[in-house]
């Protein structure tokens, strides 16, 4: 078992380095078509920076053989002409930086000169506490949900909740938010907006009710559906019709027997979705103007900060692949009878 | 037992069962008939037919199938049989109601329930009974047009402070301020340049100023002193110079007392200066710079004063009227609020030395129905910009209508036209001439006033219905979603093809020959999946553009994994299997073993889960749209609720319609696809993707 999680552990680092890398190279020979801020002194510390950081090169009179520069900047009659440095030679300078000091370059546009990793740092709290938020409300309503659902298979009640399932499942996360955001913002009385930090209490606690709940729906459905499945999957299975026959009650057949094999399958993503608080939901913060995570990453996109682009896509790329790993693992501590990695 | 006969000599005793048995004893049991292999009596099934029993069962699977073929059909049908243009910009037609019934209907009939509009007095705040208000009063801004407005209702009033123009009446409130700097301040105007003592007549009409015990009890008003100020002490008076001797004296008349309740209804003012002394004595025939002046002196040197000045109104009857400078003020916030800084309207001010602002200028706000078809295609006064004399031949010249007009000098030296007008056929837009005149402006320019069918005009024979409504290029939501609807499927159906069959290929040989092959080719499929699907999205559009290819590719480098790793587990389960096993040890290639005996078998469960894909490309490109990385230059469902979004309060069916359709399309896509699986695979039955 420890061997099979570290091997599993080991590889999935292999494969974050290897996507990491290629999403290196395809952001950074993107190219910058927009124009710097007016600033001359911002424009000339970030250009430095990027020169100290192994990315450009400082030359003091115009070098063809470095290709065409990126700029010419003047300060204190002193020219400094910028030129790219070639991607492998950026690669590697990245890597060792990454390395020695978890270095992930400055912001370029959004906030010129500051480190990515701060921004970053400023922007996940908003975006965790309205995941967990979310979770919390989610991951037992949709159990519960699942659970009635199964245990009245075929009834009214199993058709009403698995069609609502089944409906907003299928609607997309992006027109949920809109319309919960025209008939409860617009013409209700919740907050149009993610509130600035100098409004009221009660703006403030108000203003989670939309971008909790939006999440939540998804999430809802998606456990109440598994939930479902797998219960009725073991509710027809032998050993709980030997449970009955030994004598046991329904209640007690469902709650000792029934409940605790259809939870194994669902734990596992209950704590990959914990991993999972870590990324935040562009659409809906993008919509609701919440400066999460997600939100950071359209941003950067449109600003063409790559730094932060990039560095987003590394969060984005390692938060899944660890709630992959945490899911499988915890296959083999919740359930005995799984053994991981054993020999078929 | 009742047929017995055959049985009888197992019951006989034991001795008698060995006695002889002759091969008379044997007779045939049926002579006629013999026996031969029966065909069944049930009909002959194959599986295709079967599942499709099984799928028949499942209801709502079916009744999905029915939505989503109609989609399919609507998606291709409506651009092709929608006569009408999605390709231009209509910019007369923009933002109309979604309209299927006549209007009036209430419901889908294209038109709007405003609420809460400020509506604009237009000039008339004098209009007081119902009928008057309903005739002077439109909503604001100037976009909503007379004909189309039906059922006003005035709501709400609200008092506001700040000059705007849609705040009318209200109070001027001319002050002093608590710090006793100024013992007294002053706001005039002049009024008059010069003007002729026995020819011109001067009226000042109206004059009201309100003390606090008054202003609490104004017909019934909701009015109130502003907080803080108490009823300061002000007079008013009306000053004008006169010339004698080559000198200029200055006259002044008090028309108001300090402290008297200020209310003048009429003055005749030249009756006053007829009066003065000065000018009788000295025989004065002309005055000239007269102004308005009001002065306030201060009487408590701690507090803050002021007075409300409701209304002036000044005028003559007569040909002074050039003379007289646009004095009046009928409204708070309109002329004596003007200060010189005021760069509009400089000709005429009122000078302040102490502080003047407006004071309860009420907002009116309306409730209306708004048919936004009657404002376009309505039958109504011609509009200049739109048709011209040149449109009208063009009308002449097919007959449509009969126009002839004669020019004839008049005694005055000006132009006259007569003209004659018929209408020949309904197809002519312009249905009545009020007047032709001669715009002397531009050239001399013929000018025609009619009565246009404006539906008519833009070639319509009666006004269309638009079932969803236009967007803000005019453009008929209707063919536009879904043509957008034929994008995402086309999409859609596309990638689903390219993943399939690539998915197809790398799962059978990942998982035909297993071993080292399916090492390899399982870390590829393991980088690949551990890629976010927004991160490739984004690259790849960002490199490579956002057009149809570069979507689907993107959908494409990372949607076959799915396929591959169902293919590939499929063959773990069939490729042992022993009719493989028969054919390859009769020399079978591998090729063929995987092409037509394990293939065909796992077909059904892979095909079945891989048209989910479709749905998931159909919501990924939506999404994308959404964040603004949408396709260029084609309609998509993402890119129309994207371009839509921020129309969402104003005009929220051009969101709720392509909502419908995507979530219809989504809805009846999952029940279908799960309906298949469950039809062609029944022990993956109540499993869910």
């Amino acid at each position: 078992m420890l061997k099979y999680s570290l091997k599993r552990i080991l590889l999935a680092f292999i494969t974050a380095f290897i996507i990491i890398t290629l999403t290196f190279f395809l952001v950074k020979s993107l190219p910058v078509t927009r124009s710097f801020a007016p600033q001359e002194n911002i424009k000339l510390a970030y250009y430095l920076t990027e020169v100290d950081k192994g990315v450009l090169i400082d030359v003091g009179v115009e070098s063809p053989q470095f290709g065409t520069y990126i700029e010419k900047i003047t300060h204190n009659s002193i020219d400094h002409y910028f030129y790219k440095k070639p991607i492998i030679d950026q690669y590697f300078a990245w890597l060792s930086r990454i390395v020695t000091k978890w270095d992930w370059g400055v912001s370029q546009f959004i906030s010129p000169n500051i480190s990515t990793t701060t921004i970053i740092m400023d922007r996940l709290p908003v975006s965790v506490k309205i995941n967990v938020i979310s979770v919390i409300i989610s991951v037992p309503l949709g159990i519960l949900l699942g659970i009635v659902a199964g245990l009245n298979k075929n009834t009214w009640v199993d058709h009403t909740i698995s069609t609502l399932v089944m409906i907003f499942i299928s609607i997309p996360t992006f027109v949920i938010i809109s319309f919960m955001m025209y008939f409860f913002a617009f013409k209700g009385s919740l907050p149009i907006r993610w509130p600035t930090d100098d409004a009221t209490t009660k703006v403030k606690v108000l203003a989670y009710l939309i971008p909790v709940l939006s999440l939540s729906f998804g999430s809802i459905c998606h456990y109440c559906r598994n939930v479902r499945a797998e219960l009725c999957e073991v509710m027809s299975s032998e050993y709980l019709i030997l449970a009955r026959t030994k004598g046991l009650t329904r209640r007690q057949a469902i709650v000792r027997h029934a409940l605790r094999n259809a939870f194994v399958p669902i734990l596992p993503s209950i704590l990959g979705e914990f991993i999972g608080v870590f990324t935040g939901s562009m659409v809906l913060e993008n919509l609701y103007n919440i400066n999460g995570i997600g939100d950071l990453y359209i941003t950067a996109l449109k600003n063409q900060d790559y730094n932060v682009l990039f560095a987003d896509m590394a969060i984005f790329t390692t938060i899944g692949l660890l709630a992959g790993i945490v899911t499988d693992l915890s296959y083999g501590f919740i359930d005995p009878r799984i053994r991981m990695g054993a020999k078929k | 037992m009742e047929n017995n006969k055959d049985f009888e000599f197992t019951n006989l005793p034991i001795e008698a069962q060995d006695a002889e048995i002759s091969a008379s004893d044997f007779k045939l049991v049926d002579n006629s008939n013999r026996v031969h292999e029966q065909k069944f009596l049930t009909k002959p099934t194959t599986f295709f037919k079967d599942s499709l029993k099984r799928f028949y069962k499942n209801k709502s699977s079916v009744v999905a199938a029915g939505i989503l073929g109609t989609l399919l059909l609507l998606s291709f049908a409506v651009p092709i049989f929608d006569r009408n243009d999605i390709e231009k910009e209509h910019p007369e037609m923009i933002y109309l109601e979604p309209k299927l019934f006549n209007a009036g209907t209430g419901f889908w009939d294209g038109t709007k329930n405003w609420t809460g509009i400020a509506v604009d007095v237009g000039g008339h705040p004098d209009a007081t009974t119902e009928e008057e208000k309903q005739e002077f009063w439109w909503p604001s801004p100037d976009d909503f047009k007379k004909e189309a407005v039906t059922n006003k209702v005035f709501t709400d009033i609200t008092y506001t402070s700040d000059k705007n123009e849609l705040a009318h009446g209200g109070y001027v409130q001319f002050g002093i301020g608590g710090d006793g700097d100024a013992e007294s301040v002053e706001m005039s105007s002049f009024v008059i340049d010069s003007l002729d003592i026995e020819t011109g007549d001067i009226y000042l009409k109206n004059f009201i100023t309100y003390d606090l015990e008054k202003l609490l009890s104004v017909e019934g008003e909701k009015a109130f002193f502003p907080d803080n100020y108490i009823q300061g002490k002000a007079s008013f008076a009306f000053n004008y110079y006169v010339d004698v001797d080559g000198k200029d004296v200055r006259r002044s008349i008090t028309l108001l007392e300090e402290n008297s309740v200020f209310e003048v209804s009429s003055l005749n003012l030249t009756d006053i200066i007829k009066a003065d002394p000065y000018v009788v004595s000295n025989n004065i025939t002309e005055f000239k710079d007269a102004n308005f002046s009001l002065v306030m002196k201060k009487s408590d040197g701690k507090k803050n004063e002021c007075v409300l000045i409701k209304a002036l109104e000044f005028e003559t009857t007569n040909s002074a009227k050039d003379k007289i400078l646009p004095a009046s003020f009928i409204e708070g916030n309109e002329f004596m609020l003007r200060s010189v800084d005021d760069k509009e309207n400089i000709e005429a001010y009122w000078n302040c030395t102490g502080y003047k602002k407006l004071h309860m200028a009420q907002v009116i706000y309306c409730d209306f129905i708004y048919d936004s078809y009657g404002a376009v295609f309505g039958i109504m006064p011609m509009d200049h910009y739109k048709l011209s004399l040149s449109d009208i031949f063009k009308y002449e010249s097919k007959n449509w209508c009969d126009f002839d007009y004669v020019p004839e000098t008049g005694p005055d030296g000006k132009y006259y036209i007569t003209y004659s007008f018929t209408v020949l056929s309904d197809k002519c837009p312009l249905r009545e001439i009020t007047n032709v005149s001669i715009e002397p402006l531009y050239g001399e320019e013929i000018y025609v006033d009619g009565i246009v069918d404006y539906a008519k005009y833009y070639g319509y024979d009666s006004a269309p219905r638009f079932l969803l409504g236009t967007d803000k290029n005019g453009r008929d939501m209707f063919k536009y979603v879904f043509e957008g609807l034929r994008t995402s499927l086309l999409l859609g159906l596309a990638s689903f093809i390219v993943c399939f069959l690539f998915g197809l290929i790398y799962g059978s040989v990942s998982g035909y020959f297993g071993g080292n092959v399916d090492l390899v080719m399982e870390r590829i499929t393991d980088i690949l999946s551990g890629l976010p699907w927004i991160v490739v999205m984004t690259l790849t559009i960002l490199h490579l553009g956002q057009n149809f290819f570069t979507f689907g590719l993107a959908i494409c480098l990372t949607g076959w994994i799915g396929t591959a790793s169902l293919t590939r587990t499929q063959f773990y389960r069939f490729r042992g299997r022993e009719y493989v096993l028969a054919s390859r040890s009769l020399g079978a290639s591998d090729a063929r073993l995987i092409a037509k005996h394990i293939l065909p078998n796992a077909m059904g469960t892979i095909i079945t889960s891989a048209v989910l894909m479709i749905p998931s490309v159909i919501f990924s490109e939506a999404t994308i749209s959404y964040l603004g990385l949408g396709l260029k230059g084609m309609s998509s469902l993402g890119v129309i609720l994207s371009d839509n979004q921020t129309q969402l309060t104003v005009h929220p069916y051009l969101l709720i319609f392509p909502a419908i359709v995507i979530a219809l399309l989504m809805i009846s896509f999952n029940l279908f696809g799960n309906g298949l699986r469950d039809a062609v695979n029944p022990s993956l039955k109540g499993e869910e993707q």
